[in-house]
């Protein structure tokens, strides 16, 4: 019985270093391939889903990360990971609802950065500028360049409707 | 017949950042090597010092 429960363990380790050096290498289906060596001998090991669903949507699968998700109870846990898969499968009122839902006060800013996305998609100008004014101050990261050409994006869609007035764009 | 041609807006360039942020999870506690490798090393530096505090 030990010798059973120390090949499992032995296997799980050995699995974790592979899914850590594909991961890195970026070859996540290589990556898939030792996590279900994981899920195979400890089907409830929550840091091995979660692996499996990142790894699944940077395979760009992500209506199956999202089953995944569902099929595993990660809902309340993997927020992001689920609102993503909806934007992605242009589900963006239900990614809206998973982020909103969550209730998460103040809103992380992985979470904030998609949630504005979603709000882009969902051609909700206004409120989307808002959320970019405040990321932008707020924010100070390798990607303020591509940041402020969303941010031109949202005021060229309302520049567009002859109702509302062109922003200024800081 | 051909109707006159009309300029219309382009599409604006969109960038999507969000997926910058997926990472996976911390493996640190899950693999072997490293962990134990730094607390062997804090353990024998801890240990060299409380030995030269004594003295």
């Amino acid at each position: 019985m030990s010798k059973e429960t120390n090949t499992k363990e032995a296997l799980v380790k050995a699995a974790y270093s592979d899914v850590n050096k594909f991961a890195s290498n970026q070859e996540y289906d290589k990556a898939v391939k030792a996590v279900n060596r994981i899920l195979g001998v400890a089907p409830d090991d929550q840091t091995a889903l979660h692996c499996k669903v990142v790894c699944l949507m940077q395979l760009s699968k992500f209506d199956e990360a999202h089953k995944f998700i569902e099929k595993n109870r990660m809902n309340g846990t993997l927020i992001f990971e689920k609102a993503y898969c909806e934007y992605r499968l242009n589900k963006q009122l239900q990614a809206l609802k998973t982020i909103d839902e969550a209730g998460m006060q103040p809103l992380p800013d992985k979470l904030k950065e998609l949630r504005t996305q979603v709000l882009y998609r969902l051609e909700k100008y206004e409120e989307c500028l808002e959320a970019y004014k405040d990321i932008i101050k707020n924010s100070s990261d390798e990607y303020e360049d591509e940041r402020r050409t969303n941010l031109s994006a949202v005021a060229a869609n309302l520049a567009l409707d002859p109702n509302k007035d062109v922003p200024d764009v800081p | 017949l051909t109707p006159d041609m009309e300029p219309i807006p382009c599409k604006p360039l969109f960038f999507d950042l969000a997926m910058n942020y997926l990472e996976m999870p911390s493996l640190e506690d899950k693999l072997e090597s490293p962990g134990k490798k730094g607390a062997s090393i804090t353990g024998f530096v801890k240990g060299f010092l409380g030995w030269g505090g004594n003295k």
